[in-house]
């Protein structure tokens, strides 16, 4: 029973793994990958948000922490690009810790919680632009050397598999969650934190490890990025966008569900590419058509494409009660 | 009843032959096979690849608008000769000014079969584009960006026509010594107010480590992000360090909204000097703020003012409602050097245009380089020119070979 919770995380990876092995397009790929790299972004904001019911505004934090702990462990101190990942995984979660511990602590919660993770990460920002060891304003280049060992390839499906392996653990880690005793109390804490507290749940302590967790994951992404595009610089790791789209994304698929994320970012940038391809070369057009579908969608789906299939699935049960009446009730007669 | 119904006689496949053995020996003979009779070589795609939304969207579309108008007139002029009159046909990109995107760009671009791409105007875009561009042989003119890390690292595609901020830095203050030198040395104290990213960033280190070497003191450097809306506090400060030189390093947005908020606090220093100021050099600026743009000097992409090429052109865009900006033209010359390296490597294949470009020797742009030489992917002879807005034209103030004007400074009170 507890693995068969695991099957659809395992059907949906594998068949993603295959689909290097039809699609040849590398900008096929490369949508995949951005795709990918958006949903494990977009898992980490759900487990904070979607689970613990915390709303960051400010996850670039956590990913522009784990891309430049990366891109420095490698160019200041010579790590090992995959030793520097974990570490980098280490350092996402250690700022989250941070940010948790001083906002927690002083009960920060709803828009005064999202209004200070927007500022630590302008604050973050600005750091990163004074600092020497990012390189300022000018940003870090990590030298181009095409190996597995540098955890570069040559070949785009090594990136693919690395953001899927990335993205199926977020997956895996999400569904353990909502199965454990934490999860239970990361929900009652997003539906009433006073309340959960009144039945003994640390609510500090469960927060504290939302956001940790949560911290580490957008890291990973972080990492993805920075061996992928191989630049950085504080407007890119630090910029609102990252931000936006971490939320944008199980927003639009579901949050608090596992596959919401995943769902959601290929939802969006399918959606972009969609537009892109029907409004030709007018610049503008494809953003104003996307906007505008956006709307659409948070107008008509407030739960999440995930929200639309229960109540698809919904629908479908009641109907079939109802028709088990009729029979019943036929029978009966 | 007679028969008035018009007979054909059958056609036979002998007089088929014959006819048409007879009609190609006179057109033949003629030497005229008309151009639609012959087989019409492939057209080349060329990919023009820019930032056309979002922050920088302004120099994004000039530079669009000039590679466009270039590829129209190579096209109205014949197309590549050597490739027998192939046309050259864009396929456009829209960056959405952030780097990914453009590298997103570069992958469509490659699988529709783009010869070379010319692009991505800003220097972390460029480094993005060049790097994607890399894993395919992709050639990739830079037309722009002037990090110097974009020509650093070793990619054998890449190649830039314009100069990068190292060359232009040291030009700058080669230039401002030799003006203030020549007034007496007026000028002592700097603030350098720069955009955040890459291209501003870069600068201002540069900046930062030579203006002292010169004998200037940098009372501050104070930087902004790219979009930034109000200029108010900046110029606070400005008005209270009271510096004689301003020198801005921003893009066109920014610059017109400092310049004018400058002018509003009756900021008066001894020269606003710019280093790649956006709208330094802008006839777009001199025309909507004269006010605020009179007596800025800039040092930045030019055209060579004596080359009498460089005032058609300048006809020609304005002609058309354009701005005759160094985007404009820095893109329209790139689309040129594609084109030449095309003609001299009579093939649309990747690496024989890589082997041309890096051989280049065109002469035909109407910037004050000379003829094009690539080291390491850099024209050598990529310079930048300081201008000054004089009146209602933008002169050019240094080199002196192809000065417009004399330099005027300290540059008198303002509004």
């Amino acid at each position: 029973m507890r693995a068969q919770r695991y099957l659809p995380i395992a059907l949906v990876t594998g068949g993603l793994a295959l689909l290097p092995l039809v699609v040849t397009s590398n900008f096929l790929l490369n949508f995949l990958i951005l795709t990918l790299l958006f949903a494990l972004l977009g898992q980490a904001w759900n487990i904070l948000g979607g689970f613990a019911g915390q709303f960051s505004f400010g996850h670039a934090v956590f990913f522009g922490s784990g891309a430049y702990a990366t891109a420095t462990l490698q160019i200041h101190l010579g790590v090992n690009p995959w030793v520097a990942m974990v570490l980098a995984l280490a350092v996402g979660g250690l700022v989250g810790a941070m940010i948790g511990a001083l906002s927690f602590r002083f009960r920060l919660r709803g828009s005064y919680f999202a209004l200070i993770t927007l500022a630590f990460a302008e604050v973050f920002r600005i750091i990163a632009h004074t600092a020497d060891f990012t390189g300022g304003g000018s940003g870090i280049l990590i030298p181009l050397d095409l190996r597995p060992a540098n955890l570069q390839f040559e070949d785009k499906a090594g990136f693919y598999y690395l953001v899927l392996a990335l993205t199926a653990g977020s997956l895996v880690i999400t569904r353990a969650l909502q199965d454990s005793r934490l999860g239970a109390w990361m929900l009652a804490i997003r539906e009433n934190e006073d309340s959960a507290r009144a039945l003994g749940i640390d609510s500090f302590r469960v927060k504290l490890v939302a956001i940790t967790l949560s911290g580490a994951m957008a890291a990973a992404a972080g990492v993805f990025y920075a061996q992928y595009f191989l630049y950085l610089d504080p407007g890119i790791a630090y910029g609102v966008g990252y931000s936006v789209e971490a939320l944008l994304v199980p927003i639009i698929g579901g949050m608090g569900t596992v596959f919401g994320p995943l769902i959601g970012s290929f939802v969006l940038h399918g959606v972009d590419e969609a537009t892109r391809g029907l409004t030709g070369d007018a610049p503008g057009l494809n953003l104003a058509l996307y906007g505008a579908l956006l709307i659409v969608m948070l107008r008509f789906l407030p739960a999440g494409l995930m929200g639309l299939a229960a109540q698809v699935k919904g629908i479908g049960h009641q109907r079939r009660t109802r028709q088990a009446h009729r029979l019943k009730e036929a029978g009966d007669a | 009843m007679s028969d008035n119904s018009i007979r054909f006689r059958p056609v036979s496949r002998r007089r088929v032959l014959a006819a048409g053995a007879a009609g190609g020996a006179v057109l033949a003979a003629a030497g005229t096979v008309p151009r639609v009779l012959r087989a019409q070589p492939a057209a080349i795609k060329v990919g023009l690849l820019h930032p056309v939304t979002g922050a920088i969207s302004y120099s994004g579309q000039q530079a669009r608008a000039g590679a466009l108008m270039a590829i129209e007139d190579i096209n109205a002029a014949g197309g590549i000769a050597s490739m027998g009159g192939a046309m050259l046909e864009p396929v456009l990109g829209d960056a959405q000014s952030q780097p990914e995107v453009g590298a997103a760009e570069v992958e469509r671009m490659n699988e529709e079969g783009v010869a070379a791409i010319i692009g991505a105007y800003a220097s972390s875009i460029s480094l993005a584009t060049t790097q994607a561009a890399a894993r395919y042989d992709l050639p990739h003119i830079v037309d722009v960006g002037v990090s110097d890390q974009i020509v650093s690292r070793g990619l054998a595609n890449v190649f830039r026509f314009g100069p990068g901020f190292g060359k232009i830095a040291d030009t700058a203050i080669t230039n401002l010594v030799t003006i203030n030198e020549a007034a007496g040395s007026p000028a002592r104290t700097v603030m350098i107010v720069h955009e955040d990213s890459l291209f501003g960033s870069g600068l201002a280190d540069l900046l930062n480590a030579r203006l002292p070497e010169h004998g200037f003191e940098v009372l501050d450097t104070i930087s902004h992000p790219t979009p930034t809306r109000d200029f108010n506090n900046v110029v606070l400060q400005l008005k209270a360090r009271q510096p004689d030189l301003i020198i801005p390093a921003n893009y066109y947005n920014e610059y017109v909204l400092l310049a004018r908020t400058m002018l509003q606090q009756r900021v008066q220093p001894k020269a606003v000097y710019s280093v790649l100021g956006g709208a330094a050099s802008s006839f777009r600026f001199l025309e909507e703020f004269p006010g605020a743009a009179q007596y800025i000097m800039d040092c930045n992409h030019w055209y060579d003012p004596s080359n009498p090429k460089s005032a058609e052109l300048r006809q020609r865009a304005e002609g058309e409602g354009l701005y005759f900006t160094y985007e404009f033209f820095l893109d329209y010359c790139c689309v040129g050097l594609l084109a030449d390296a095309l003609e001299r490597a009579g093939s649309a294949e990747r690496p024989a245009i890589i082997e041309a470009l890096a051989a280049s020797t065109w002469d035909g742009h109407i910037m004050p380089y000379g003829p094009t030489e690539f080291v390491d992917g850099q024209n050598q002879g990529a310079r930048p020119v300081n201008t000054q807005i004089l009146g209602d034209d933008i002169e050019v103030i240094f080199p002196t070979e192809v000065a417009s004007a004399e330099p005027v400074f300290p540059m008198p009170e303002r509004g």
